[in-house]
């Protein structure tokens, strides 16, 4: 168990820098997301915590140990794969063994943590198959028993979910969440499913090309995105962008309806044209001629609730509803943000703007 | 555009006719050579050709009282086996590096060393070997074989080795395990069939090669393919002896080549199915 330092950090790939200077503190026993699309440089970021990928410029503590130049063999840190990566040829007991040989463990306290591992994970049956014989929620147990019985002082995930169906994924996310409770080791969970990321993490780290956007409790994410990236790649479906204008009397929206001040925390100083960001459950319905008017275009019953697709100041946006109102395409219906619920961007900047003007 | 049911009969038959014919062409001087064997030797170049014939072992009873074939014998299998593990010792380290560094740049060359005539080689290794008084040892032959066995291994092993999955490599680099006991403890095994092909046909291909035996072995050393030379006289050929020996020869290749061919072809096109 230890705590992660990453001061400046710099990769480059050939000519090329995917991780520019980056900074993050992970605190010891800390459940850590790295969240972002394709090419963000989470991935990267993890390789480089594990010592698959030399670091080019910055520095790098697991605890209060420079790791810049220790290998990968020699980090005691473990990793859980995409595609799991077991030895085909040893049996899972050989699989969860192999580190503890590598390090020269005692035959009696291999066969000890295997059965612990074996037993938390509910994988007994299988100790003597090869990870051919097993179905993919089994290998990604034994993958997580390997990690485990090496009681390492952190777990790098590398989007060890990804291979999985859906329902399965949704049983495994809880499980590693249980098991980062009892384990009580530092994790670090690399994913571009943010669903994963605000289920599982203490803290999100949210990823664009390489540059962390945001740092912060799934709560502080979701509720106050640091920008346009973090607002859009954060919450399914994504949060809806209106421009609006700045005036004397509220928000003017581009077919000309006025949101009231009172909905949104105006901000001062001189502002002119903003982002306008709502998200789908945000929206509340309103008596016909208030707010902002909508024509249905797509109804996406989802059971819990309903996701509508309206066109609303001359652009497309999804709303969330009960699915007791029933609302049907070609019906008109109004709506308004709720009230404190609404966020302001800088279209140029894209950084949140709160209620002083200032970004967040 | 969708192929009829009858296009593809016709298509069909076309394959059949083609093997046919390929393995005509391949069997026919083999089958020439083994019934060659065992005929008197002024039949073996009678024209037309006898298919026909009362069959005789004349050919191999001169060939085990004449000549010390089994010494011989012995001999092929000591360069065969020498060059061989020692193009497995050199070739499948060096395919593995060159799969984990994709460097393939020294493969490239150990197979356009293959390429080149023999010739080229044995000129500087003869004069080579003989300063060093090894002319004539086993050893000069090991050696000069493993310019034919060492890039069949690394030829035949880079695919296989390109084919495990980088992260089971580097799930052992994060289990503590050292390039080399990477390569031992979790390469190899995983390329077991690889290195059965490979073995298999350095070994063939050793076994066959006759330029460096025939200059740099002496009466101690030859190996077979280097003696059946002998039977080639400067006035006569005894033709029949020839053939005798030149089946003994191929036997072993033969034999190797009908046990493990299903192995063979499905590590032999390894390297085209790739994903």
């Amino acid at each position: 168990m230890a705590s992660i330092t990453i001061r400046n950090l710099v990769k480059n790939y050939g000519g090329v820098t995917v991780i520019p200077g980056l900074d993050l503190e992970i605190a010891d026993e800390e459940f850590i997301v790295l969240v972002g699309p394709s090419g963000c440089g989470k991935s990267t970021l993890l390789r480089v915590l594990a010592g698959l990928e030399a670091i080019d410029g910055g520095e790098l503590m697991i605890g209060d140990r420079r790791v810049n130049e220790v290998p990968a063999a020699k980090r005691d840190i473990a990793m859980v794969f995409q595609d799991y990566a077991l030895y085909p040829h040893m049996t899972v007991r050989q699989n969860m063994a192999f580190a503890l040989e590598m390090r020269g463990a005692e035959s009696a306290e291999i066969a000890s943590k295997i059965e612990e591992a074996a037993r938390l994970l509910d994988i007994q049956p299988y100790l003597d198959r090869r990870p051919k014989a097993l179905s993919g929620g089994q290998r990604q147990r034994v993958a997580m028993g390997r990690a485990i019985v090496r009681d390492p002082q952190v777990f790098l995930f590398d989007e060890p979910l990804s291979n999985l169906d859906a329902k399965l994924r949704g049983q495994v996310r809880a499980e590693i969440k249980m098991l980062s409770k009892k384990l009580k080791t530092t994790m670090v969970f690399v994913t571009h499913d943010q669903i994963e990321a605000m289920t599982m993490a203490d803290r999100i780290v949210v990823m664009k090309a390489g540059v962390i956007q945001q740092v912060g409790t799934p709560e502080q994410v979701y509720e106050n995105p640091a920008n346009l990236f973090v607002a859009s790649f954060i919450g399914s479906p994504s949060m809806n962008f209106l421009p609006v204008d700045i005036q004397a009397d509220g928000l003017r929206l581009a077919d000309g309806s006025l949101l009231p001040e009172s909905l949104i925390a105006r901000p001062s100083g001189d502002h002119g044209k903003l982002t306008l960001g709502i998200r789908p459950e945000h929206f509340e319905l309103v008596q016909e001629g208030q707010g902002l008017a909508a024509d249905i275009e797509l109804v996406e019953p989802l059971g819990s609730d309903t996701l509508v697709h309206v066109s609303a100041a001359g652009q497309e946006v999804i709303v969330r509803v009960s699915p007791d109102l029933r609302p049907k395409a070609g019906q008109r219906i109004w709506l308004s943000p709720a009230a404190g619920k609404a966020h302001l961007f800088d279209p140029e900047t894209e950084i949140r703007i709160d209620g002083t003007g200032k970004a967040d | 555009m969708a192929m009829k049911p009858s296009d593809s009969r016709w298509l069909d038959w076309i394959n059949v006719v083609l093997l046919v014919l390929a393995g005509m062409i391949v069997m026919t001087p083999t089958a020439w050579m083994i019934l060659s064997s065992f005929k008197p030797s002024y039949e073996v170049i009678a024209f037309p050709p006898k298919l026909v014939f009362t069959p005789v072992i004349e050919n191999y009873v001169t060939l085990s009282k004449q000549t010390p074939f089994l010494s011989y014998g012995i001999n092929s299998l000591i360069v065969t086996f020498g060059s061989t593990v020692f193009g497995l010792l050199l070739g499948a380290p060096a395919a593995f590096v060159a799969s984990w560094t994709r460097i393939t740049w020294p493969a490239v060359v150990a197979l356009m060393a293959r390429m080149a005539p023999g010739t080229l080689f044995l000129l500087p290794w003869y004069v080579m070997f003989r300063q060093v008084d090894m002319i004539g040892s086993y050893w000069a032959l090991i050696l000069t074989h493993a310019v034919i066995t060492l890039p069949i291994v690394i030829w035949v092993l880079l695919p296989y080795f390109d084919n495990i999955p980088r992260s089971i490599f580097e799930a052992a680099q994060v289990d503590g395990c050292s390039p080399f006991r990477i390569f031992r403890r979790i390469a190899l095994p995983l390329v077991s069939s690889g290195l059965a092909v490979s073995a298999i046909l350095a070994f063939v291909f050793s076994w066959n090669f006759f330029l460096f035996s025939l200059v740099l072995s002496n009466s101690q050393t030859k190996t077979l393919i280097a003696a059946s030379f002998n039977f080639i006289g400067e006035g006569s050929t005894n033709w029949g002896g020839l053939m005798a020996a030149a089946t003994i020869i191929a036997l072993p290749p033969l034999i190797l080549a009908a046990i493990v061919q299903r192995w063979l072809i499905s590590g032999l096109t390894l390297g085209a199915v790739k994903g």
